[in-house]
Formats: structure tokens, sequence, C-alpha cells
């Protein structure tokens, strides 16, 4: 059953390793550098995160309860008896 | 919910109020959200608040109440008896800042007549190369109660948690959930995200009074008791200086040992109209395939109890559009004064095409963020 379960996630599991250290690799290497200063549009609302979390939080509630699909935000699903 | 929104005010007015010199900042938001589909109405009025703890500390926190008003408690089933309930939610969380690392915790207690769950998480953040890398790896643990509480009726009917066991009044469902995240700074006007989630659900996920079509009887649904969840999610935000347009696209695959898959691309653009306010359109795309035993119709029942059967509209093989506008107004642009000027004010209307039984949907919030020191 673990075995099973390796192989099941394995695909996966090279995809989050893959992504990771793509990023971590372009972050450190220098070749991609903004300084503070030239930050300003990065510190716009749009740029950061334009939903508050009540309205995140209400998308997730609320999809759960409507589509198969769930994840992609951090959280687990439990919550409600949405099933 | 009067009294929850007399004493989510008295709340508010007593953090706005204080006269003592200011040791921090913080937020406060008030939020209403209407949603009305065919069968089902759902009124939630909820209050976020967030405030520094120290220098490096930051505490949040929320309390919402669901109303829910359906044709049935059997979620979009077509043998429906009215019913109304409600669900309370509350949850507070730490984050502690330790230079380029972020540590942070949280919990969440959610309650209604036939389900509880108490969910507690902890995540980790780095920073890196100057600020423009930034990781991120979490997890957390829900342990959940179901039961048949909301059945009507002059009993209550108890489940089958598994086809091993004898009936019970009620059934566990363990969630355990870890993701890890990745966000890059790409130049002055471009950010890259990606995230990976894993879950792992164990317990009893059938509704407790939807029943499916065997033969020509109806019997309970029964749900296999464990699923593993998977979701891959990338984003890309892109500012474009001239006309003051954030354009963010973004997409997630899905896919589960019950063996749907879906896929969801999204496309948001943000305008802002002079510096108080901002306007934004979004667009969703949704699909997924059916899980592999759902059925129309099963063949006729098994008295083992051994074939899953399901009257799950999401566990079928749909698509659904979503289209949503918003505006962001800030206090300033009413010519407000002191933290006023920075409250905002946010309005927005979503209209959800959904090709099932669920139909339609749409879905209203009113909300009001209020800065304020203490």
């Amino acid at each position: 059953m673990v075995a099973a379960a390796v192989r099941y996630l394995s695909w996966f599991a090279v995809v989050i390793v893959l992504g990771l250290g793509m990023v971590a690799m372009l972050g450190s290497s220098g070749c991609v550098v903004v300084r503070a200063h030239q930050r300003g549009h990065l510190a716009k609302r749009a740029m950061v995160d334009d939903r508050a979390t009540g309205e995140s939080r209400f998308a997730e509630h609320e999809r759960g309860s409507r589509e198969g699909a769930e994840g992609g935000t951090g959280q687990p699903g439990g919550g409600c008896g949405c099933n | 919910m009067r009294l929850q929104l007399t004493l989510a005010a008295a709340i508010a007015l007593g953090t706005l109020g204080g006269a003592t010199p200011a040791r921090g900042d913080g937020t406060l938001a008030m939020r209403g959200v209407y949603y009305k589909e065919r069968a089902t109405r759902v009124m939630q009025p909820m209050l976020d608040g967030m405030f520094d703890a120290g220098a490096h500390g930051i505490i949040s926190g929320h309390l919402l109440v669901d109303a829910i008003t359906s044709a049935s408690t059997s979620s979009g089933a077509a043998n429906a008896a009215g019913f109304t309930e409600r669900r309370y939610e509350g949850g507070v969380g730490y984050a502690h800042e330790l230079g380029v690392v972020t540590l942070a915790g949280d919990a969440k207690i959610s309650t209604e007549s036939d389900y509880r769950s108490i969910y507690t998480g902890a995540r980790a953040q780095i920073e890196l190369g100057q600020k423009n890398t930034v990781l991120g790896l979490g997890g957390g643990i829900s342990f959940d109660t179901v039961s048949a509480a909301a059945a009507q009726g002059p009993a209550m009917p108890t489940l089958r948690c598994d086809a091993a066991h004898p009936a019970e009044p009620s059934c566990p469902l363990d969630v355990y959930a870890m993701y890890a995240s990745a966000s890059q700074i790409l130049g002055p006007n471009a950010v890259i995200g990606l995230s990976v989630d894993l879950s792992t659900l164990h317990g009893d996920q059938s509704n407790p009074y939807r029943q499916a079509i065997a033969g020509e009887v109806l019997v309970s649904e029964r749900h296999p008791t464990r699923r593993t969840r998977e979701a891959l999610a990338a984003s890309a935000r892109y500012y474009l200086a001239p006309t003051g347009t954030t354009v963010i696209g973004a997409y997630r695959y899905y896919r589960d040992s019950w063996q749907v898959h879906a896929h969801t691309p999204e496309l948001r653009i943000v305008q802002e109209a002079g510096p108080d306010i901002d306007a934004s359109v979004r667009y969703r795309y949704y699909t997924q395939d059916g899980a592999y035993f759902f059925r129309d119709r099963y063949p006729p029942d098994d008295a083992a109890m051994t074939q899953y059967v399901s009257d799950d509209v999401k566990l079928s093989d749909f698509t659904g559009h979503t289209l949503e506008a918003k505006l962001g107004v800030l206090g300033e642009a009413f010519e407000l004064d002191g933290r006023w000027a920075g409250a905002r004010f946010e309005g927005i209307l979503e209209y959800v095409v959904q090709h099932n039984r669920f139909g339609n949907a749409v879905i209203a919030h009113v909300a009001l963020t209020i800065p304020f020191e203490y």
C-alpha cells in the first residue's frame, strides 16, 4: 500500500522539486534582482494580492460545496458539511 | 444573527474608540455575502481583524455565521425537503517574523447541527535574493465529526461510517494537508507564483441525507472512506504602468484518487481609476471529470454493500463559467479624513453558469475595511 501511494504521488513530487528548485535558482542566481526602490509597481494592491481574506475564504467555501476539486490555496478542505 | 452583528459592531467601535497612544496598526474588515442558486440561499456576515503584536508579530482572527436556507439537506437531491440551518465559525492566527523567515500558526473551529470541524495548521516562509524569491511550506490537520442531526423526523438516523462497522450516531472525518509555494519577481512589473497542495481524507465522506437510485429503489449514498487530493496552481501578474492596469492569469490542475480531474484557468484585469478607486473583471472556467463510481443510475443494490453509490452532483462530469465585477473605493475618494480616509469599501457581483443540477448562481459581497491604531 505504501509503495502504491509513493508511486501515485511520485510525479507530483517531481513537479514540486523541479518547480521550487527552478524558482529558488532564479532567485539566488542574481539573474533577476529587482531592488527595493524599483518595487513601486510590485507593491500595488493588485500585484500583491487583490483579494481580502474574507473574500478568498468565502470563495473557497462556496466552490467546495459546488465543485469536486479543492486545493491550490494551502488549506485543508474540512470545515463544513458540504458533501 | 442580529446579536452577532451587534457584537461585531460593538467590538469594532470599541477597537476604534481607543484614545491611548498608538502601539501598533491593525485593520478590521466587515463583510456580508449573499449567495443564491436554484435551491439554496446563503447569507454570511463575517468579521476579520488583524493587528500588530509587538515589532515582529501579527495576530489575526475571524468570526462568521452561515445562514443557509435550502430546499433540501441533501444538497441538490431530487427528493427535497426544505430546511434552514446556521453554521458558526471562528479562527485565530499568529505570524512571527524572524529576519528573512516568518513562522505562523492558526486554528479554526466550525460547528453546525450535523457537522463539526476543528482545524490547526502551521507554515514557514523564507525570503531569498533580496526578497525577490519567497518560498513557503505549510501543513494542517482537521478533525471533523459528521452526523445526521439535521434529519427531519422523530428519531435521528444512524450512519454506516464504513461497511465493516455497525451504524453509529456520528462518524469521524480526518483531513491531513500540506502545501508548498514559491513566488518570484521577474522584473519591476512582473511576478509569478507556483503552489502545490496535497491532502488526504480518512473517514465518512458521504452525505447522510442523500440517496442514489439503484435499480428501482433509493439507497443511501456510500462513498469510499479514503481520498487523496492533489492540486498544482500557477499564477502570473503583470502591471502595465502607462494605463495603470494589472493583468492576472492563473491556472490550477487538480486530481484525486476518486479519479476526478479538473482544470481551472482564470483571467483577472484590475484597472486603477485614480489613486483611490480600482475596478476589476474576472473570468473563470472550470471543467472536471466525474468520479470513477459516479452514475446517474446504479444497478440493483448488492446486499454486501461493497458497491459505491453516489448522488453527489460535485462528482459528476461538468463545466462552469464564472463572471465577476468588483469595485474598490478608498474613503479619501469621498473626502473623508483621518482613519476613514484609508477605509476601503468593496462591492462584488459574481454570476456562475454551471451545467449540472445545481444550476446557475449569483453571489454578491459588500465589505468595509477600516485601518486603526491602538
